[in-house]
């Protein structure tokens, strides 16, 4: 009796170890459904940025915005802006490269992709340098390295994330099917993401 | 609805496209004139996006 439970107990253990498998989505893999709800948490976390910024500029200091004699490059922020946006357009050629079997287009893409968002980062760098105000002065200067600190800091998580993707394409990762390479595509979806709160960011904060 | 890396990029084409116009009307008229174009925007997508999710629900 007690040989037979025992024989059980490893024919058990040999079918399954440790917990329970987790329940997935037909429809959605687990990789693309956690980048998603990262997103939306990121989306609500913009969002009040943005509902502190509009509090400050239309409720708190209404008489000039920005403040006198404070003045925002929007030429070069706006350069800037079509840097990023180009950047979604080379990262979307990496992955179509990648789902043609295109290899060469893969780490062209993402070299490209990396390259542009440092191009971003250090323009960003640059303009914070020679802005002539700091984040001290007035609500102004707060929310606008606020906002513009907290893009680029998703910016750099971005470059951190391309650099992972390109090193693993450049060691012979990925595939053409879906499931090979989820390392292109979710880094991928972050920074389409990044580049469309840019967009807000610039019209709202330097145009408007 | 698909969530995937080509579908989002579609949506960086539309709010870019939207980004330039609403740069375009400020810059040619005033911020005023920029910032209500933005909220006829925002209501078009709203409704948009209802009318969608209404027709998901039909279905």
């Amino acid at each position: 009796m007690e040989s037979a439970t025992v024989a059980v107990g490893h024919d058990h253990a040999d079918h399954h170890h440790g917990p329970p498998e987790a329940n997935q989505s037909s429809r959605i893999d687990r990789q693309t459904l956690g980048i998603l709800l990262f997103i939306v948490s990121e989306v609500m976390l913009f969002g009040a940025f943005f509902a502190s910024y509009f509090f400050l500029r239309v409720v708190v200091d209404p008489a000039s915005w920005p403040p006198e004699p404070f003045e925002l490059p929007k030429a070069v922020a706006g350069m800037n802006t079509a840097i990023l946006i180009s950047s979604s357009f080379t990262i979307h050629y990496a992955l179509e490269s990648i789902r043609r079997g295109n290899r060469a287009g893969l780490k062209l893409g993402l070299v490209a992709t990396w390259l542009l968002g440092a191009t971003f980062l250090f323009i960003q760098v640059n303009e914070y340098v020679h802005l002539g105000f700091s984040a001290r002065d007035f609500s102004f200067g707060s929310i606008f390295y606020s906002l513009t600190g907290l893009h680029g800091a998703h910016v750099f998580v971005g470059l951190m994330l391309l650099s992972f993707a390109t090193i693993r394409a450049f060691r012979g990762h990925f595939g053409p099917k879906a499931e090979d390479h989820l390392g292109v595509e979710v880094p991928g979806i972050y920074w389409h993401f990044v580049d469309i709160m840019w967009i807000i960011v610039y019209v709202t904060v330097y145009i408007l | 609805m698909k969530f995937n890396e080509a579908a989002v990029f579609k949506w960086v084409v539309i709010v870019g496209a939207a980004g330039a116009s609403i740069v375009a009307v400020t810059l040619l008229t005033r911020p005023l004139v920029g910032a209500l174009l933005l909220l006829a925007m925002v209501i078009a997508g709203g409704v948009c996006a209802y009318r969608w999710w209404m027709l998901q629900k039909r279905h």
